[in-house]
């Protein structure tokens, strides 16, 4: 009756357990919809990785709308990605919360502004990278720098960079930012970064044995083993469908005839609704472009799959159920029937998780 | 917003006032170094910047030596380890101390300009650099952590780069400019207080201090001479030339003339009379290692040596050393410089041996920014660039 997301639980530890050995400090990213699994399911396992023995004594969150619900079931460190502003929830922090969260901050007169409020509070600072998005530019880290020595109750946890996704090797920008790290002259040797590979951690671990790397990561950790996760709808519904036979919302004719098959799984899950790809490869704007003249067809590839296949949309999905065109010929699956559905997980919310 | 600084030619008096203020410099950057360096056209340019009270003061210094393009009038602008500057000062703000001097080298006809800010990025340990060589995964220094990082030689490398300015890298090598890293002994401690004589010899490794001891045993003397004693020097440079051109055939390295070395002592001496200092270690009236020291202020560098290779068992190249070390502490010198070092740590490399040499001492790897241009017509930049690697 529903969108389930299915995890091989075995498999699944045994990968987040390998993860958390290649990466010593690892700071797992717990945000979002928790990349499928939810959140409060993903602070319970950074708990648990803790317990195997790992050294991981934070989370990260991605905002401070998202710390209560992880807070109480992951008892350590608190690291906040989005940085602080001196509006929105983080100026309505729990004062239980304070002890245990961990701000980034990006800009000199938020540090000033948080430092004022909170004394003591504990701050990463981030430093801006190729991706521009936040963070301190290089003149703004050494004034962070100096403005953190005349404050000496604040508690510096470390320096974060965030690096852009796919541009080759990250490791000359690091090396680059790393001078920019130490013309701060900063009471913290620890960094926070993700996005490197493990050759490339490695090399910043050995030329900068004197710091601390806290490797965060977030879906290759959740999701990089996909072959423990699976997920499925289940067959709400199975009509014979006429060529030339009106259906659905939208009062559509069948192109040809065949079966019209009611799934679980709509916009409420996130199913239909994409992102721009962000693809820049031709091969991939080219397909792009094929999906788009389905599109034109008023017709869309669905996520979808009944025996290996992908099937065609019979109309946009509905809020809970999606509505398939099955053509004549292939097999008709039954009322109750689970279908494999492809999914992009940070954007699917699922009915439910069934660990095994 | 602090008051914009000027950069405009001083004289060699101007230019030496402003040196003697400040503890110390590189010799590559003293007026003198501009004669001795003959074949090219030299500046000396200081940096101006009003004061609150409408006077103007004297900020900053650079001796720059005009390299020219083989068959074109065009120069490269050289300020070999400089410009000597308040670099805690011009760290916050490199552009408004570099422009100015771009601006007047590229009004002489500069095609580039190349400098060697004098500031430390990163140090280690003679302990670290042996079990570095000792360590078969560590091919080069920068492959290991430091023992200390100075935060104002990241700012400046950092800057430098913001800024359009190319490292003038050397891995594995000797660069064609100044060295990037060196080999020093600290002559006082993290306070500032001096170092004794017995603390520096207690900090070299064994096999120095025995080498030392043996050395006094055997009986080798060490004098020197200085300008103040102008025929003396004379016959002593003589005589180290003389080793030196040996020790060149032995090495096989190509000697510089005695032409070279009377030139740097006078024109060094005559600005100071410590500046320049040969050192002779004798052994029954056998000249066993002679050196060139140099001094500025509280850095003392060990220059040039040569040593015989008859006795070799007397020790006379440690002895020497010692001795420029003692002169150099008796001097009130804060720090002891051996000069360069490559960055490579692979006992395979024909270059480990000297890092090894100088690790005896006790001291540390230091890393400098670094040499930098800035090309300022970048056709003429580039053909410049070719005609250097293919020389």
């Amino acid at each position: 009756m529903s969108l389930t997301l299915h995890v091989d639980g075995a498999r699944w530890r045994a990968h987040l357990d390998a993860v958390a050995t290649a990466n010593p400090g690892l700071t797992p990213v717990v945000k979002g919809n928790g990349y499928g699994l939810t959140l409060p399911r993903l602070a319970r396992r950074a708990g648990w990785l803790r317990d195997q023995g790992h050294d991981l004594d934070t989370i990260a969150v991605g905002t401070y709308s998202e710390l209560e619900t992880v807070a109480s079931r992951f008892d350590g460190d608190l690291l906040v990605l989005t940085p602080w502003r001196p509006f929105g929830p983080e100026l309505e922090l729990d004062e239980h919360l304070e002890r245990r969260v961990v701000h980034t901050v990006g800009r000199l007169e938020d540090l000033v502004d948080l430092l004022d409020r909170h004394p003591a509070a504990r701050v990463v600072l981030e430093r801006r990278t190729s991706m521009l998005r936040h963070g301190f530019d290089a003149d703004g880290l050494r004034a962070a720098g100096r403005l953190l020595r005349g404050r000496r109750t604040a508690s510096v946890a470390g320096v974060a960079f965030h690096l852009p996704l796919d541009q080759g090797s990250h490791l000359a920008e690091v090396l680059r930012l790393m001078d920019d790290v130490v013309a701060a002259d900063l009471p913290t040797r620890t960094l926070w970064i993700s996005h490197l590979s493990a050759d490339e951690l490695a090399t910043l671990r050995r030329t900068y044995a004197d710091y601390v790397v806290r490797p965060r990561v977030g879906t290759a950790l959740w999701l990089g083993d996909r072959g423990a996760l699976r997920v499925t709808s289940t067959v709400l519904d199975v009509h014979p469908l006429r060529r030339g036979q009106v259906y659905g919302y939208r009062g559509r004719t069948a192109p040809r005839a065949g079966h019209l098959l009611v799934v679980s799984g709509g916009t409420a899950h996130g199913i239909g609704l994409t992102a721009p790809a962000g693809e820049s490869r031709l091969r991939a704007r080219a397909a792009v472009l094929a999906r788009g003249g389905l599109d034109a067809a008023g017709l869309a590839r669905s996520p979808f799959t009944v025996d290996g296949r992908q099937r065609l949309f019979a109309e946009p999905p509905h809020m809970q159920a999606s509505m398939l065109l099955l053509p004549a010929g292939a097999r008709v699956p039954e009322v109750g029937d689970e279908l494999d559905v492809r999914v992009r997980y940070t954007t699917t919310s699922f009915d439910r998780v069934l660990v095994d | 917003m602090p008051a914009a600084l000027t950069v405009r030619p001083v004289t060699e008096d101007e230019h030496l006032a402003h040196l003697r203020s400040r503890p110390s410099a590189s010799f590559l950057q003293t007026p003198a170094w501009g004669r001795v360096k003959s074949e090219w056209r030299r500046e000396s340019l200081g940096w101006f910047r009003a004061s609150p009270d409408g006077a103007e003061e004297m900020v900053g210094t650079a001796l720059v030596l005009y390299r020219q393009l083989p068959r074109v009038k065009r120069f490269l602008a050289y300020l070999p380890e400089g410009p000597v500057l308040d670099w805690d000062d011009a760290a916050d703000d490199l552009a408004a101390w570099l422009d100015p001097l771009t601006a007047h080298v590229k009004k002489q006809g500069a095609f580039g300009v190349r400098i060697g800010p004098p500031v430390v990025t990163r140090r280690w340990s003679a302990q670290q650099v042996k079990d570095g060589v000792a360590d078969a995964g560590t091919a080069r220094l920068a492959d290991l952590a430091p023992s200390v990082r100075e935060p104002l030689g990241a700012a400046v490398v950092s800057g430098l780069r913001r800024l359009g300015w190319r490292h003038q890298g050397a891995e594995g090598g000797f660069a064609a400019g100044q060295p990037q890293y060196v080999f020093q002994v600290p002559l006082v401690h993290p306070d500032g207080t001096a170092r004794t004589e017995d603390e520096v010899l207690k900090g070299m490794n064994q096999l120095w201090r025995r080498n030392i001891k043996k050395a006094a045993k055997e009986g080798v003397e060490v004098t020197t001479a200085d300008v103040g004693d102008p025929a003396g020097l004379a016959d002593e440079l003589a005589a180290f030339h003389a080793l030196y051109v040996h020790t060149a055939e032995r090495d096989h390295f190509t000697p510089r003339p005695l032409s070279y070395f009377r030139t740097m002592a006078e024109a060094l001496g005559a600005e100071d009379r410590d500046r320049f200092r040969v050192f002779a270690a004798r052994q029954e009236g056998d000249l066993v290692a002679s050196t060139v020291a140099i001094r500025v202020g509280t850095h003392a560098w060990y220059s040039y040596g040569a040593s015989s290779t008859e006795k070799r068992e007397v020790r006379g190249s440690n002895a020497v050393q010692w001795a420029m070390v003692r002169d150099a502490l008796a001097a009130g010198a804060h720090v002891y410089d051996l000069r360069g070092i490559t960055d490579t740590l692979d006992p395979e490399d024909s270059h480990v041996g000297l890092i090894q040499f100088k690790v005896g001492t006790g001291g540390e790897a230091v890393e400098t920014v670094g040499e930098w241009d800035l090309p300022l017509n970048r056709v003429l930049y580039r053909a410049f660039d070719l005609y250097m690697s293919r020389r």
